[in-house]
Order: C-alpha cells, then sequence, then structure tokens
C-alpha cells in the first residue's frame, strides 16, 4: 500500500517536471531562435534549418544595424524618450504627491475626487486626439513625455508610501527654515527610494516598449521610435516575399535582409529589458497586487 | 468610492475663515504642486471626456477644440449610422468571440501554472520556472508579434519550414494571414505573454493556505491530486472568483490578459480582417486613417459605455464576494 503511494508520487511528480519543462522550453525558446537568428547571415537564415546554434556567425545584421540611418535613429529616439519620460514622470508625479500625501492640506477631498474621476473615465482615443493636435503636440517629440508626465495610478501609491514617513524629519526641517521645495528634494526623496525605484522602473519600461503613440500621434520619419519600426517591418512582411527582400543595396553584399534587421532590432529591444529584469522582479509582486487593485 | 474615502481620512479641523486662510497661505506652495497636476489632469483627461460631445455633433477636425462645442448637433445619427454599418455584425461579433474566447482559456492558464508550481519541492526549479515564466509580461507587443513572424509566418517562419521539411505538412500554414488562425493566434500569444504574471497571485493565494490542512488530509490517506482538488482549490477559491469578476469587467478589452486592441492592430492585416477587425480598431481606422472624427468617436462610445457599465457592475459584485471593494 505504501510502496504504491510512493509510485504514484513518483509518477506524479514526473508528470510536473516534465509539463513544467516543456513550459519552460515554449517560454524561453523563442527568445533564444530570435537572439541566434541575429548572429546569424541573413541570406542564410532563410535558407532554414537554423534550431540551436547559428549556422553561419557574422555580426552584419548589428553592423547594418547601426550604420542604418533610420534604425539608428529610432534606437536614439527610444533611448531619448525613455530616459527623459521616466526622469520627467517620476518629477512631476511624485511632487504632486508629496503635496497631497500632507493630511491637513486644505481641499484634499476635492483634489483626489479630481484624480479617482479621471482614473475611472476616459475620453477614448479620438477626443484625446483633438486635444493633442489643438495644443500642438502632434508630430513633436513632446507627445512621447509630456502626457505620461502625471501618472495617476502610481500618483496613489506615491502618497501612500510619503505619508509613512515619519513627520519629525519634515517638521525639523520647517523649523530650520527650509522651504517646501528644498523639503521635498533633500528630505522626501531621499528616504523614498524604494518607492521611486519602483515608479523608475514601470514607467521606464512603459516608455521603453511603448508604440501607440509613435504610430498614432507622429508622422515625421525622425521621431519613429524603435517598436514603431519593428512594427512597419511586420506589417511589410504580410505582404509575400517582401521578407525576403534585402533591406537595401549596400546590406545586400552582406547577405542582410530585413528579416535579419528585425530579428536584430528585437534584441536590442528586448536586452535592456533583461538588464533590469532582476531589479523589476524585486518589486513587483507589491506592484501586481497594486495593479489588480487598479483592475 | 472607498478609495477616495481611504486617502482624505483627515483630522476634522473646524475653524473660522481667517484660519482657514491662514492655513492655505502657509500650505500655498503645496497648492502649487498640486495644482501643476490639476493642469494636466484638465487637459489630458478632463478636456477629452468633454470631447465625447462630437459624438452627437458634426465635428470637423479643422476647427480644434472650440469646434466640440460650436458645431452643430446631429444627436444619433452616428450611433444609428454605426448599427446600419454593413461592417457592424461582423466586428461586434469578433470583438465578442475574441474576449470571450481569451475568458475561456486565458483564465484557467494561470490557476494551473499555480497549481503545477505549487507542486513542485524543490525551491530553486520552482523559482527558476516562475522567473521565467514572466517574462514576456515586460516585453513589448510589437515584439511578440516580431517573434510569432519568426516561427509562424509561411515564408521565413521558423514552425512552417520545419514542418514541411520533416514532410508533416505539403505546403506552410497560412497562420498570420488567415481569417481561420486569427482568434487562436490571438489567444494563444496572449497566454504566453501574460500567464506567468498571473500565476503570481494565485501563487500567493495557495502560500496563504494552513499547511496543517496538507498535512491532516495526508494523515487521512488523500493523495496528491485529492489534495488539490480538496485543498488547494477550495482554499485559493476567493480569489479565483475576484480575478474572475474582475476579468468580466474588462472582457471587452481581452479581459485579464487584455490587449485586444494591440493584437487586432499588429496582428490584423488585410487578409485576417474578416476575423481580425474589431470595434477598437475600426474607430481607429475612421477616425485617424479617413478623418471621420464624430463618426469614431460614436463608436468608440458605445464601447465605452458598456464596458464601464461592466467594470462598475463587476466592483459590486466583487465587494458582495470578498467583502472590499477592489477600487
Amino acid at each position: 500500500m505504501l510502496k504504491s503511494q510512493r509510485q504514484k508520487d513518483v509518477i506524479f511528480d514526473s508528470f510536473i517536471y516534465i509539463m513544467l519543462f516543456i513550459l519552460m522550453l515554449i517560454m524561453l525558446y523563442p527568445f533564444y531562435y530570435v537572439f541566434i537568428a541575429s548572429f546569424n547571415k541573413g541570406s542564410d537564415t532563410l535558407l532554414g534549418g537554423i534550431y540551436l546554434w547559428p549556422r553561419n556567425i557574422t555580426l552584419e545584421n548589428y553592423k547594418i544595424f547601426l550604420e542604418d540611418p533610420k534604425w539608428y535613429r529610432a534606437f536614439l529616439v527610444t533611448v531619448a524618450r525613455t530616459i527623459s519620460g521616466t526622469a520627467l514622470g517620476l518629477l512631476l508625479t511624485s511632487l504632486v504627491a508629496y503635496a497631497l500625501s500632507h493630511r491637513d492640506l486644505l481641499f484634499s477631498k476635492t483634489y483626489f475626487t479630481v484624480i479617482i474621476f479621471a482614473m475611472y473615465f476616459s475620453g477614448g482615443l479620438i477626443p484625446y486626439y483633438v486635444v493633442l493636435r489643438s495644443i500642438g503636440l502632434l508630430n513633436s517629440f513632446a507627445v512621447y513625455i509630456v502626457p505620461s508626465m502625471l501618472n495617476t495610478f502610481f500618483l496613489l501609491i506615491a502618497i501612500s508610501f510619503f505619508r509613512e514617513i515619519p513627520g519629525e524629519l519634515k517638521e525639523s526641517a520647517h523649523i530650520d527654515g527650509a522651504g517646501e521645495l528644498k523639503i521635498f528634494f533633500r528630505i522626501i526623496l531621499p528616504v523614498s527610494t524604494p518607492v521611486l525605484a519602483t515608479m523608475a522602473l514601470f514607467m521606464g519600461v512603459g516608455q521603453w516598449n511603448s508604440w501607440l503613440d509613435s504610430a498614432y500621434f507622429v508622422q515625421s520619419e525622425n521621431l519613429r521610435t524603435l517598436t514603431f519600426r519593428m512594427m512597419e517591418v511586420i506589417n511589410k512582411s504580410n505582404t509575400p516575399l517582401d521578407s525576403i527582400a534585402v533591406a537595401n543595396s549596400a546590406s545586400a553584399s552582406a547577405g542582410v535582409t530585413s528579416f535579419s534587421l528585425q530579428v536584430t532590432a528585437m534584441v536590442i529591444s528586448i536586452v535592456p529589458i533583461i538588464c533590469v529584469y532582476p531589479f523589476l522582479q524585486k518589486y513587483f509582486v507589491h506592484g501586481i497586487m497594486l495593479g489588480s487593485v487598479k483592475g | 468610492m472607498d478609495l477616495e474615502a481611504q486617502f482624505t481620512r483627515t483630522a476634522d479641523h473646524g475653524g473660522q475663515q481667517h484660519q482657514l486662510w491662514k492655513r492655505f497661505k502657509k500650505q500655498k506652495v503645496l497648492h502649487v504642486f498640486v495644482g501643476l497636476g490639476m493642469i494636466f489632469l484638465l487637459i489630458f483627461s478632463y478636456t477629452p471626456m468633454f470631447g465625447i460631445l462630437m459624438a452627437f455633433k458634426d465635428y470637423s477636425i479643422s476647427n480644434g477644440i472650440k469646434g466640440i462645442f460650436t458645431s452643430e448637433w446631429v444627436g444619433l445619427k452616428y450611433f444609428d449610422e454605426f448599427i446600419h454599418d454593413y461592417q457592424f455584425a461582423t466586428i461586434v461579433r469578433n470583438t465578442l468571440v475574441l474576449s470571450l474566447l481569451k475568458v475561456i482559456f486565458a483564465f484557467p492558464a494561470p490557476i494551473l501554472l499555480a497549481i503545477l508550481l505549487n507542486e513542485v519541492k524543490n525551491m530553486a526549479f520552482k523559482r527558476f520556472v516562475q522567473t521565467i515564466s514572466y517574462l514576456p509580461h515586460f516585453i513589448s507587443w510589437v515584439v511578440v508579434v516580431g517573434v510569432s513572424y519568426a516561427f509562424l509566418s509561411a515564408d521565413v517562419g521558423m514552425v512552417n519550414r520545419a514542418l514541411v521539411e520533416t514532410g508533416l505538412i505539403d505546403k506552410p500554414l497560412n497562420i498570420l494571414t488567415s481569417p481561420n488562425y486569427f482568434w487562436g493566434l490571438a489567444v494563444g500569444s496572449a497566454i504566453w505573454k501574460e500567464m506567468g504574471w498571473w500565476t503570481i497571485i494565485f501563487l500567493a493565494a495557495i502560500t496563504g493556505i494552513n499547511p496543517s490542512l496538507y498535512e491532516a488530509a495526508e494523515m487521512d490517506g488523500a493523495g496528491r491530486l485529492a489534495r488539490i482538488r480538496y485543498i488547494t482549490l477550495p482554499g485559493i477559491r476567493g480569489t479565483i472568483v475576484v480575478v474572475l469578476v474582475l476579468t468580466i469587467g474588462s472582457i471587452l478589452g481581452g479581459g485579464l490578459v487584455g490587449s485586444n486592441f494591440e493584437q487586432a492592430y499588429l496582428y490584423g492585416n488585410s487578409i485576417n480582417n474578416p476575423t481580425s477587425e474589431i470595434v477598437q480598431t475600426y474607430a481607429f481606422k475612421v477616425g485617424l486613417s479617413d478623418g471621420r472624427f464624430s463618426y469614431a468617436a460614436a463608436i468608440d462610445l458605445i464601447q465605452s459605455v458598456i464596458s464601464v457599465i461592466l467594470i462598475f457592475s463587476s466592483n459590486f459584485i466583487a465587494k458582495r464576494v470578498s467583502g472590499s471593494s477592489l477600487f
């Protein structure tokens, strides 16, 4: 009796381990394949048969990627928007949160009603577009960073965090004659690194991955982002045969195809996320709990 | 609105007018800070809300924001037009089918994974699998669609090529460019991307189950499957119900895994259009591509109103079920 129970357990465990192993392969292999394809000669990849290791190892894809003004420019725009968008978003969101974290703030009930109503309801894409157009944000770099400067979700999280900071810290600064701005920068921000790091990581990943704004609100070729360029290639590839066409004549000799440039762009897009992943992980269990509250 | 109450629970400061004024003057810098945020919300949240009026008017983009108020009222003309649009039935069906399929298939996936992970005794392996499983959550949909292309496209897709080479199929499957595959593709890729992320919440719920229950069941001779069925599942029933309710609240956007719009927009093309066109992508096209702003706003508004009703009623139900509001 006892033995058969143990046998059952072994079967059960093997089943679970096999299932999870297969699942892991399904999760990881796509990343791995894209990675090796980016190091393989583009024209050779199109012949197929590459599964575990690049057959014709080359750095040409990366070289052409960096030399191609379109891709290189998109990369720079994406880096710029990620850095400036995160910095400004962090600044405005935490500044407003700091003011609202004062429990004795007058009209705070009105302020919170305004904020929470804005979290529930939105005017939708079309009126939003009209507003952006009227204030001259369309087709400018600012459209990537300005509208997302105040994040209502992180605003509430930051308020909760700031409220936990002991009041004596602020009071002693007040007695020393420090102004609110000085207290915010010198006293509040330095003790708030956990919440600032969480906000920065999530805002940063959001900025880095964002493509909708580049597709909706921008026409200038100079302002396209990395994700938008990838989308463009994918859209074109759905027209049969285009994927086999080489990117341009200069890259033809190097065997670079639009497909190999695309996988290279994908690797370039994924690598920074994998680099910040350990830090994201540290914070996001907290994040998903709050995320589910947001609904 | 419990959330509001939670943040504004302050001591009641009685006082006369001049005392209030004194307090306000003392706080004026803080009010400037909040004011910045309020201006922001006014421009980017509240003005677009007023913009909804254009759904009931003959709005022309050349008149800018002012046109929202000055253009002529046409009542429900554009709503009527949408209902009689020759594509109406198709895009409503596509929206509903895609949303329902996601609830049916994408909702149970993280629960299953959480149960499987909970049965793993080797902590290092468990943590490793979990870490890998939520990596795709942080990757852009564009990249995920690019990965699908690298694997599934008819010309360069690795899977297609392997299947043809091994002789399992005669010619490549047009997974990305055929109306027959779009729903499966969308649901499958959404599960791939978001399953691990939502496993976190169910695994947390399982961790909260009292271990002595398992010990007692083992003493009584319950096998592993019996323990899953009679202890783990009932133990996380509350979480399952709450997440299900939330899923139904956001069903038109794709539920738990969301991203109906991203998928329909990115995977959609002229060939799979009969199954991939949904209300949101259609509104986007007639609005921003064809420049029919009032019509697009009307289409968007219909979906928004249904969504808001669903969100509030599901929140109400969740409140009843869990005893606490989710918002």
